[in-house]
């Protein structure tokens, strides 16, 4: 067996000990030692060149980036999650034909997909979601996060917060929280426009909190211009647009020069 | 003696076709010295010319004619010759012994012309592709695109064009596109630094194609916008050009119909990427640029516009689905526009599902899914223009929504619909209600006058925007256009529309 080949299937073992361990400061930095030494690889993509061992290292290779991925998850990173998750996708769209499949490959493909989600990014997931086939939507991972899209556009938060709770895998947990956050900030300005007022007890459910207090803070925090009395939270509405009073004028003679400016040019 | 007797046999039949033969050839032969006299005298117009004429031809190449103008074209046993004739099949001999004797008679030192090998490419190919030999097509188009990189001259630019196309439309064909991306990226470049304009449009949208056949929307969208394109002023000056030299309007011909190409795929882009306002005004542009003779193509512009101005929330006239020839193709999304206009969601999932199979064949799907949303919007607004007062459990029945919770997702649902300005109510909590507001007296405001100048602006912008396309007539004003011009424009514009509809056949 080639030493190189050897050398990094080793590493690769002491790191995936590390990350069983949660011993997430050496899976970094044996993580960065991993990458360079697959930079010498060239059966790896861009090259993509036929080495007699080009299958054997396009698996380890895309098997440690996948567990980059995860890594970037457990310790919370999303610049490191959209990194390596770069770095792998050509292994599942370029090289997919070359080699087995992996069964990681469409949890991985549902989180990024989650990610985007959680990052508004809604054009990427459209276009992302473009690419998969639709044995893969079938997927209980992917169908998750396309679920909660709609449901996020439609406005069904509750069906978004319920999905919390029958996650398809254990990773999702840290976007599925960043979610969460995401949509009490949209239920707030949602119920400050459709709501008058609220009682603080509905407010809380609606919100999420367990306790008054949290919510007094948060609304404290975030929306100060919201007014609690008598149990209840009042929302300050915007003025609505009342009957003109006066004429415009100015405006008006800006439009009326720019008409006489156009026919001049027509006739 | 046996080949004398078949000889006969072959003769008889073939009475027909032989005398045929001739005439073809010697069209191929007044071809040729088009572009002769194109490459001496730097004439793109004439090379543009007999690319013309040869499509004309296309439907009469036999291996025969073939093989005896390549004989005569190039000279027999010179490299380009030997690379080409292999390609063909051999069959009954007697025709080329005539012509192999002409070829001979001609000077034996003839300096090739480029273009004249290419042009040799150009109707190998076309007849490989005629003929269904699609992996030899792949090969000689191959071979063409080698030759092509070597050569730097402005004349060979038209013929190139049209080889790139065929070039990958023979990879298209056998399913390899994802092979010659590289490729074609790289003869792209060529084209940008040889200023190139006619291969640089037909490359992009070669490019174009390639990552939308493989859903790679963001690559594309990525080499689109860093491309350079000259539509925007190109559309311009070329008319301006037009003015002065009608001779170009082959080539203008060409970029309008590249354009158009160009408008569907920028249009699918950016209804992948949501930007649905912009989507539809490139889809409505290459939907309405199209010659009426490209249906296919015609049709999947408005498939796509449909959709997309339903998920702009706007309903499309029943006349744009009555459009001649078109009425059975738009059936689907004429059903779906309905479900979506009458904002029933058990309606627009039954029709989801009646034509799956349409909507995944055109890769609508998922732009489908997306529409449940404005669905249940229209559903909303219908339902509070209606009441003055609904609980919410109502709502949810009416809206049809099928989940654990559905008035507590109604709840959310109509709340967001109030935030993003979709409808003009209240809810409230404590006796679930959902109230609608009150209309006021819209002509209290300003909104009529704001509306009123957006109409107008727009109707002046269509004017400025119109007349900066006219398109002026050759020398109206010296002289008349004459029937033969008339006649010639008008196969100018059918040679469009087969351009447009050449490649679309395919998919309908």
């Amino acid at each position: 067996m080639d030493p190189k080949l050897t050398e990094v299937s080793q590493l690769f073992e002491r790191f995936k000990a590390a990350i069983t361990r949660k011993d997430y400061d050496s899976c970094t930095e044996l993580l960065s030692h991993l990458k360079v030494l697959l930079t010498s690889f060239r059966s790896l993509p861009p090259l993509f060149e036929n080495t007699p061992n080009s299958i054997h290292e396009l698996t380890l290779a895309r098997d440690i980036y996948e567990h980059a991925v995860l890594l970037s998850v457990k310790i919370e990173d999303q610049d490191a999650f959209e990194r390596d998750f770069f770095q792998l996708k050509p292994y599942y769209t370029d090289a997919g034909s070359r080699l087995p499949p992996s069964p990681n490959e469409y949890m991985i493909l549902g989180l990024n997909l989650l990610r985007l989600l959680v990052q508004n990014r809604i054009a990427e997931f459209h276009t992302e979601l473009e690419l998969l086939s639709s044995t893969a939507l079938e997927n209980p991972c992917i169908k998750h996060a396309v679920e909660l899209e709609q449901s996020f556009m439609e406005g069904a938060y509750n069906r978004v917060l319920s999905a919390k709770q029958n996650v398809p895998n254990e990773t999702y947990g840290y976007f599925m929280d960043l979610l969460a956050k995401t949509v009490r900030d949209e239920i707030a300005g949602c119920s400050e426009k459709a709501y008058d007022y609220l009682s603080l007890k509905d407010a809380r459910q609606m919100l999420l909190y367990t306790s008054d207090k949290e919510l007094l803070q948060y609304i404290e925090e975030e929306h100060p211009e919201w007014e609690t009395k008598n149990g209840s939270v009042f929302f300050q509405k915007a003025k609505e647009s009342v009957p003109c009073k006066e004429i415009p004028s100015l405006q008006l003679i800006n439009q009326t020069l720019s008409y006489a400016r156009e026919l001049e040019r027509i006739v | 003696m046996t080949q004398d007797v078949e000889m006969k046999d072959h003769q008889t039949p073939s009475h027909s076709v032989s005398s045929a033969v001739p005439s073809t050839l010697q069209h191929l032969k007044e071809i040729s010295s088009i572009i002769e006299s194109g490459s001496y005298t730097k004439e793109i117009r004439r090379i543009a010319r007999a690319v013309r004429l040869t499509m004309g031809l296309r439907r009469k190449l036999t291996a025969n004619v073939l093989s005896a103008f390549l004989d005569f074209a190039l000279v027999p046993g010179s490299d380009a010759h030997a690379r080409l004739s292999p390609y063909l099949p051999k069959e009954n001999e007697h025709d080329m012994e005539v012509d192999t004797a002409t070829s001979a008679a001609q000077t034996p030192g003839k300096y090739l012309l480029p273009e004249l090998e290419i042009y040799c490419y150009l109707l190998v190919l076309l007849f490989l592709i005629d003929q269904k030999k699609y992996d030899e097509a792949k090969a000689c188009s191959s071979a063409s695109i080698v030759r092509l990189k070597n050569l730097n001259r402005r004349t060979i630019d038209v013929l190139a064009s049209r080889l790139y196309f065929y070039y990958s439309y023979s990879y298209e064909l056998t399913g390899d596109l994802a092979q010659i991306r590289g490729n074609l990226l790289a003869l792209h470049r060529i084209a940008t630094l040889r200023h190139d304009e006619l291969g640089q449009e037909t490359l992009l949208n070669l490019l174009l194609r390639n990552y939308l056949h493989y859903n790679l929307y963001d690559q594309a969208e990525k080499l689109r916008s860093k491309a350079p394109r000259f539509e925007a002023h190109s559309n311009q000056q070329v008319y301006i050009v037009v003015g002065y030299l009608l001779a170009f309007t082959i080539t203008i011909l060409c970029m309008e119909s590249l354009f158009c190409r160009y408008l569907l795929y920028l249009g699918k882009i950016r209804t992948i990427q949501l930007e649905y306002t912009d989507a539809k005004e490139s889809l409505l542009q290459a939907a309405r640029k199209a010659p009426v003779a490209a249906r296919g193509f015609r049709i999947q512009c408005n498939k796509w516009a449909i959709l997309v101005r339903l998920l702009l929330g706007e309903i499309p006239e029943r006349t744009i689905f009555m459009q001649k020839g078109m009425e059975k193709a738009l059936r689907p999304y004429f059903e779906l526009t309905n479900a979506v206009r009458i904002g029933d969601l058990e309606m627009f999932r039954a029709v989801a599902e009646k034509f799956a199979g349409t909507f995944n064949a055109d890769r609508t799907h998922n732009l489908i899914v997306r529409l449940r949303h404005n669905v249940i919007r229209t559903g909303l607004r219908n339902i509070s223009i209606s009441y003055s007062r609904i609980s919410l459990a109502d709502v949810a029945k009416k809206l049809g929504l099928d989940s654990a919770n559905p008035v507590a997702d109604a709840e959310s649902i109509v709340a967001k619909a109030i935030r993003d300005d979709a409808i003009d109510a209240t809810l409230d909590h404590a006796n679930g209600w959902m109230v609608s507001k009150e209309t006021g007296d819209i002509y209290s405001t300003n909104e009529p006058q704001i509306a009123f100048n957006s109409r107008i602006a727009f109707c002046l912008n269509m004017h400025n925007e119109a007349i900066r396309a006219l398109r002026f007539p050759p020398n109206t004003h010296k002289e008349k256009e004459s029937a033969e011009k008339r006649r010639e424009r008008h196969q100018q514009e059918q040679e469009l529309a087969k351009h447009i509809a050449e490649e679309d056949d395919d998919d309908f």
